[in-house]
């Protein structure tokens, strides 16, 4: 029996050798997928909470200064030795203007030493002519962006956040 | 000059790690280098019938540790190639038998009349595995394409990261399926790689010879035609320092499947 069952698969292949491979279910990155996110979490000792929180406020840092495709983003830690290194991918569609990251930067209340390091160096380059008057405007905008702070958008997020989390949760246990 | 002390060991049980030991072994005596090949795996000794020496063995190394007998009486000579000696497990008492400062010690002594010692380590990440790597300077993590073996191998290479003694952590990818790679049903060589993100030492093909070559006591490396034996080989000729390409296992072999590839490759075309 296994062997007629064998023969026949193998003429029945044959005649559909690359259709069958392309309909199947690529269980390998299925696979692929799954092994890299548990890795994450065991290499890190993250739970997929924090790692979910994390891509989040990643995605809305960089939005500021990329218009990019957000699912694409891969997050991921190599290891090397006794080393950890943070990977971050993700597919860049434009690099936004200066006029845009300026708006975005008014909009958003929330400040972190990062994006005033990253903003400081944006500008640095862009602007090396005239050093002395940027030097003197950055203050300027920080204090401006302290003064406004909304709540609701700090709430919004964490709501996003939250639903994103589930998602992940459900991925890791099917 | 003293001899390389190598550890095999994978974190999950099944995956190959003695007949990894066995044939590596087998194949650098086989090269005429001089090897002694110790199962730390007390309890669960295997490597003895791996190698066919399971009625030959007197003494353990449980024995040479609370002295009942010396170093030199433990050590069984293989049946064909003297430069070949095993050092025995336990198979009646537990890992706690043995710590890692007396394996260390024994690797020191073994080393320095040997080429090479290749301590196969038993599974888990326990005692055992921390005896079996105390007295090694290298070691080969063995895993398969499936994701059980990658992430017990990916915390194997964490927990041997940080040990200073271990110069060097290579992997070995054993029971590779071609077909199955092919059809996009198991991990390929380069996934595996890319996400333990360790240098790759030998790929092992699924090879039902190891099977019947397990039943008689013999090693697949002695097999000349054996795939599985050829590949086997080939490590041992990279531990050695050589550079071997890895075996091309992407063509299919049989007549069907190469008519069948010349016109998979006719239809890619078109």
């Amino acid at each position: 029996m296994g062997l007629f069952t064998d023969f026949y698969n193998t003429v029945a292949k044959f005649f559909r050798p690359q259709e069958e491979q392309l309909e199947s279910d690529p269980s390998k990155s299925v696979a692929t997928n799954r092994l890299k996110l548990v890795l994450m979490q065991d290499r890190t000792n993250l739970t997929p909470k924090v790692l979910e929180q994390m891509r989040g406020e990643m995605i809305e840092l960089l939005s500021k200064y990329l218009e990019m495709d957000k699912d694409m983003l891969e997050l991921n830690f190599e290891q090397e030795g006794d080393q950890v290194a943070l990977m971050l991918s993700i597919p860049v569609i434009r690099a936004k203007d200066e006029e845009e990251i300026e708006a975005a930067m008014n909009s958003d209340a929330e400040e972190s030493e990062e994006n005033d390091e990253n903003f400081e160096e944006d500008e640095a380059n862009e602007e090396a002519d005239i050093e002395d008057s940027t030097e003197e405007d950055k203050p300027k905008k920080r204090r401006s962006k302290k003064v406004t702070p909304p709540e609701e958008m700090n709430n919004n997020s964490e709501e996003e956040h939250h639903e994103e989390q589930q998602e992940v949760f459900e991925n890791v246990e099917g | 000059m003293a001899g390389r002390v190598i550890v095999i060991t994978s974190g999950k049980g099944g995956v190959g790690k003695t007949t990894t030991s066995a044939n590596i072994g087998t194949a650098l005596a086989k090269e005429g280098y001089k090897v002694v090949l110790i199962d730390t795996d007390l309890g669960l000794r295997n490597l003895d019938l791996l190698l066919g020496l399971e009625n030959r063995i007197v003494y353990t190394i449980v024995d040479v540790i609370e002295e009942r007998c010396k170093l030199k009486q433990a050590l069984v000579k293989d049946k064909k190639n003297p430069n070949l000696q095993l050092l025995a497990a336990a198979q009646t008492r537990d890992k706690s038998a043995v710590n890692a400062e007396q394996l260390k010690e024994i690797c020191d002594i073994l080393k320095e009349k040997n080429d090479f010692v290749l301590v196969d380590c038993p599974a888990g990440i326990e005692q055992g595995f921390q005896n079996a790597v105390a007295g090694a300077n290298e070691a080969i993590v063995v895993t398969t394409p499936e994701m059980s073996a990658i992430r017990d191998a990916d915390r194997i290479i964490g927990l041997l990261g940080p040990k200073e003694e271990i110069k060097s952590t290579k992997l070995l990818l054993n029971r590779v399926r071609p077909s199955l790679i092919k059809s996009n049903e198991m991990m390929s060589v380069d996934d595996v790689v890319e996400i333990l993100a360790c240098p790759l030492i030998g790929i092992i093909p699924e090879d039902t010879g190891i099977i019947t070559s397990t039943n008689k006591g013999e090693p697949i490396v002695n097999d000349e035609k054996a795939l599985a034996g050829q590949a086997y080989r080939n490590v041992a000729q990279r531990i050695l320092g050589e550079e071997v390409p890895f075996l091309d296992l992407d063509e299919p072999k049989g007549f069907v499947a190469k008519i069948k590839n010349v016109f998979a490759k006719l239809k890619a075309k078109v």
